[in-house]
């Protein structure tokens, strides 16, 4: 432990003598500067689209506070004339609203409806709230939710039928409050006058609810607001105050926590960056520390701001601490694993840029994007910022879900530095490859000779969450393609994909030509030994994300005798197929082998599916 | 000429080399690609109807209560099934067999509120969905008896088309791509200078027949030269998506001269701190820091580059010329400056 500390403090003392003397105040400026910016442009709220649409307005005619619509206020015969040389996409007058032509236009009428419905609903809201809120808002529904048809109980957690249920309601509904449900109803007023309040219903169960929604509504114009939601009891619904359940102010908040870990990380790639070209690295390994100590070491200052940086925010936005470090230590530990990485595989300085570039890109889109949908689908919990996202609603969730959203996340912790103990020298960080010829460095390094079976099956094991992530970024960029090439495209590359991750260790065995795949048989156990750590992987995988996505009756299925072995020869066989072929053909056709590996696969994919026999 | 012309081609064989080109790519494929993906996905719930949801979903909605009530005219108008039943335990024999999506008791409209129960299966990714879906009709019934309770709601009769995608097209998705690889750019200038820097090879090169500043310029061409190809790619497949740029050669000039000012600038701030660890972290600040001043300003690159691929009628060639003479600033304060600043010691 001593020694972890003194490689810390080492890594702290390089840090400060490079922000010494006039770089220093320099950087404090820009730092300064930049925190004071970002902080009024979050105030400021988004300006996207400024200026997009233009919009001719008659004298009297609304007051638009919207930048996307530049507005000016002209006459009518001017506007409409400027409506049809396309100086105008929209012109109101008065209650009229008549766009432009061209499709431009149509969008911006678009635009123009929804905001302007807005300014009514907040102008109704404003003139009817304190004696007619029920003329205003005259319908409010009450949302319940029952168990799907699958399920047989009765209404989960209520304890009655639907029938009683309803029968409740509607004797409840037909006399509400003494009056005679046949009766005429009263005359609406005339339009403009001032609202009569209604001596009957001056006060409803629901209207707190009502109050509050348009008040969401009112100060909620300037998004991204923050503001810690807490979930009501009753779900009431007004439809023209319904918003759409995107958490979009707690999603900007939980990625704010991620953003000082991305800075940070420059530093920490470039540490190890510096001590190889300084050649200093062959100094730091004849002393008596060990790779991991380095690793760990360097590491801990930045993990230690990460996490200081995560008790500040939580302190500030005033959330609960012991939940927030439990969310984003594995998240802190997630991205330094992922940084570790980079400058392990880098060759020049561009290298380290595009990857780390890469790195956060795919780190933030995988992070940022379930967590859009927290309660929406219970898949957005493979991202632990859907936790936070919970946790800044005021919503409670469990156990499960917890090890869904980070499970992943420690395993890639976990495999990521002991890839980082096995790499570190001076031979392997020096040497300028190819990035295959690198990526199989490091993994012929990681394999342990005298534990070769175990070895070949750890890996394939532990490269789950890495293949897991690879597929989920394959299928947002297959999005692009239309659907059925979409589909069939991320099959087959799915495929490609996990027959890479089973045999790449053999793959680099035959290459090195090692002892452990002399003959034929070596390579087929081998091959076994791979599919059942994949296979073990893949359905602890499973078991995490069914336990949390669905029911447990289903993962009880999936982990029967039955549906085991059929995958785990699958798996063996195509296996088999790729290291079998690489070892008659040579290294330099793996691809192929691959190839042929993934054909296969494929085919069992589609019969499986149904789609084939 | 030939020297200068000779370390570019040097400075992009050597992109081309690494692959990191291809890095660069995938990663603003990548980018673009979870940006329509979360659009997708965020229409679904704010916008239905741009995506053209409530025709591809069909939602069958059971009705108990009043059978008239204009409600159901305006869920069938939505492309919803609407069935109505006589007692509850029929509808609930329905909701379990899955013949309908959801269950809505209407009472009969007394004058007053109107306090309805809607019933959802427990998916929450169904029902929220389902209620989305229902939205735009109980919007209707309410504003129906907002009219009947003589309130009147203005602007419900526009003509118009949903513009939600279209404003994230103009205003998010071509904007990333157009100066992303400018961004791109600007790290690799900072890479290649640094590197020079920091393995003492520019000391080297320096002695050659070549100024510093041809050096410096050279390095900033080549990376120009492959963020304006790459902008010129992504114009050409965003054609191919059916999205058309207009104005698309000031939309490029544009692009290019933010990416001149942005390489400009990264060069500096390289021979500056002739270190690539200081460089990217202090270029990474001031990214942020011209993003967020740019926010403050209406004819902020965004914007700018927003309303050119747009099509606006007032913004034109004047608005890409402010950027062009604060380019030619910066290039003058640069080439300057640059010597100076590599001769001081570190």
């Amino acid at each position: 432990m001593s020694r972890i500390l003194t490689i810390a403090k080492r890594e702290l003392t390089r840090l400060r003598s490079r922000f010494k003397r006039s770089s220093r105040p320099v950087v404090m400026l820009i730092l300064a500067g930049a925190s004071v910016i970002s902080y009024l442009a979050f105030q400021r709220g988004s300006v996207l689209s400024s200026g997009l649409y233009r919009v001719g307005v008659s004298p009297g005619g609304p007051d638009i506070q919207d930048s996307r619509f530049d507005t000016v206020t002209v006459a009518r015969s001017a506007g409409h004339s400027m409506l049809g040389e396309g100086a105008l996409d929209v012109y109101i007058d008065g209650d009229q609203v008549t766009p432009g032509n061209d499709a431009r236009s149509l969008y911006a009428a678009g635009a123009l409806k929804l905001y302007l419905e807005k300014q009514e609903l907040a102008r109704i809201a404003d003139r009817y709230a304190v004696d007619s809120l029920d003329r205003a808002f005259p319908l409010r529904i009450e949302v319940n939710y029952l168990p799907g048809p699958t399920e047989q109980e009765p209404l989960a957690g209520q304890g009655t039928s639907l029938s009683e249920l309803v029968g409740t309601w509607t004797s409840a509904s037909a006399e509400p409050t003494g009056a005679d449900p046949g009766a005429e109803q009263p005359p609406p007023d005339a339009p403009g006058s001032r609202p009569q309040p209604q001596p009957r219903q001056a006060q409803s169960e629901t209207d707190p609810a009502v109050r509050e929604q348009i008040k969401a509504m009112e100060s909620g114009s300037r998004l991204p607001k923050i503001e810690i939601e807490f979930a009501s009891d009753k779900e009431i619904i007004i439809p023209s105050l319904m918003s759409p359940p995107i958490p979009f102010a707690q999603v900007v908040i939980a990625f704010l926590y991620v953003l000082p870990i991305s800075f940070v990380s420059v530093f920490f790639t470039s540490s190890f960056m510096d001590e190889k070209i300084d050649r200093r690295i062959t100094v730091l390994m004849s002393a008596p520390v060990t790779p991991f100590e380095i690793i760990v070491g360097k590491m801990l200052p930045y993990v230690s701001f990460s996490l200081a940086s995560v008790v500040i925010m939580t302190l500030v936005l005033r959330g609960n601490l012991l939940l927030a470090m439990a969310i984003f230590t594995p998240v802190i530990l997630f991205i330094f694993a992922v940084y570790l990485m980079v400058p392990l595989v880098y060759r020049t300085f561009r290298d380290t840029t595009f990857m780390s570039m890469l790195a956060t890109t795919m780190i933030t889109s995988y992070l940022v994007f379930p967590a859009m949908f927290s309660g929406v689908s219970d898949l957005s919990y493979m991202s632990p910022l859907t936790l936070a996202v919970r946790m800044y609603r005021g919503e409670p969730f469990g156990l499960k879900e917890y090890l869904f959203s980070t499970a992943s996340m420690y395993v890639i912790f976990v495999f990521s530095t002991y890839i980082g103990t096995r790499v570190l020298n001076e031979e392997y960080l020096t040497r300028f490859q190819p990035l295959h010829g690198k990526a199989a460095e490091a993994i012929y390094l990681a394999i342990v000779r005298s534990h070769l079976y175990v070895s070949i099956a750890l890996l394939s094991l532990f490269l789950i969450p890495v293949v897991y992530m690879i597929q989920l970024a394959t299928l947002a960029i297959s999005l692009n393609l239309p659907i059925r090439y979409a589909m069939g495209g991320l099959l087959v590359v799915a495929t490609v994909i996990e027959e890479v991750a089973k045999s790449a260790g053999i793959a680099v065995l035959l290459e090195k030509k090692d002892r452990g795949v002399r003959t034929a048989k070596d390579v087929v156990r081998l091959s076994f030994l791979s599919a059942v750590g994949f296979l073990v992987g893949e359905k602890l995988l499973l078991l995490v994300s069914l336990s949390a996505v669905s029911e447990s009756a289903l993962s009880a299925a999936l982990f029967s005798s039955g549906m085991l072995w059929i995958p785990l020869v699958a798996h063996f066989g195509f296996t088999s197929v790729v290291c079998l072929l690489t070892r008659r053909f040579g290294i330099r056709y793996y691809p192929y082998a691959v190839l042929a590996g993934t054909i296969v696969h494929a085919l069992y994919n589609l019969y499986v599916l149904g789609v084939v026999l | 000429m030939n020297a200068f012309a000779a370390i570019v081609k040097k400075e992009l064989r050597s992109v081309a080399r690494e692959r990191t080109i291809v890095i660069a790519i995938t990663i603003q494929l990548f980018i673009a690609s979870f940006s329509s993906a979360i659009l997708v996905g965020m229409l679904s719930f704010y916008d239905p109807d741009s995506i053209g949801l409530n025709a591809r979903v069909n939602v069958k909605v059971g009705i108990i209560g009043d059978a008239n009530a204009p409600l159901i005219r305006f869920l069938r108008k939505r492309n919803a099934r609407v069935t109505t039943f006589s007692s509850p335990s029929d509808a609930e024999r329905a909701f379990r067999a899955g013949a309908i999506d959801a269950l809505l008791f209407v009472p009969k409209d007394s004058g007053t509120v109107i306090d309805m129960k809607l019933f959802l299966p427990e998916s929450e990714t169904r029902s929220t969905l389902v209620l989305m879906i229902l939205k735009e009709p109980m919007k209707q019934h309410e504003n129906y008896l907002r009219e009947k309770r003589g309130v009147h709601v203005r602007y419900t009769d526009i003509e118009g088309i949903p513009s939600t995608a279209y404003e994230f097209r103009y205003s998010v998705i071509i904007p990333i791509l157009m100066f992303f690889p400018a961004f791109i750019a600007g790290s690799m200038v900072i890479d290649s200078i640094s590197e020079e820097l920091e393995n003492h090879t520019l000391d080297t090169l320096w002695s050659a027949p070549l100024s510093l500043n041809v050096i410096l310029a050279a390095k900033i061409v080549a990376a120009l030269v492959l963020a304006v190809a790459q902008c010129a790619l992504w114009s050409m497949l965003l054609r191919l998506n059916r999205i058309p740029i207009q104005n698309l050669g000031l939309v490029l000039l544009l692009a290019a001269v933010l990416t001149a000012i942005i390489t400009v600038g990264s060069a500096l701030v390289s021979v500056y701190f002739r270190d690539r660890e200081r460089s990217q972290f202090v270029y990474s600040l001031f990214t942020l820091l011209s993003a967020g001043m740019g926010y403050f300003l209406d004819a902020s690159p965004i914007a700018v580059m927003t309303r050119l691929a747009a099509g606006d009628y007032y913004t034109g060639v004047a608005d890409v010329a402010i950027y062009g003479a604060l380019l030619v600033v910066l290039l003058a304060a640069f080439f300057s400056m640059a010597e100076k600043l590599i001769a001081v010691p570190s």
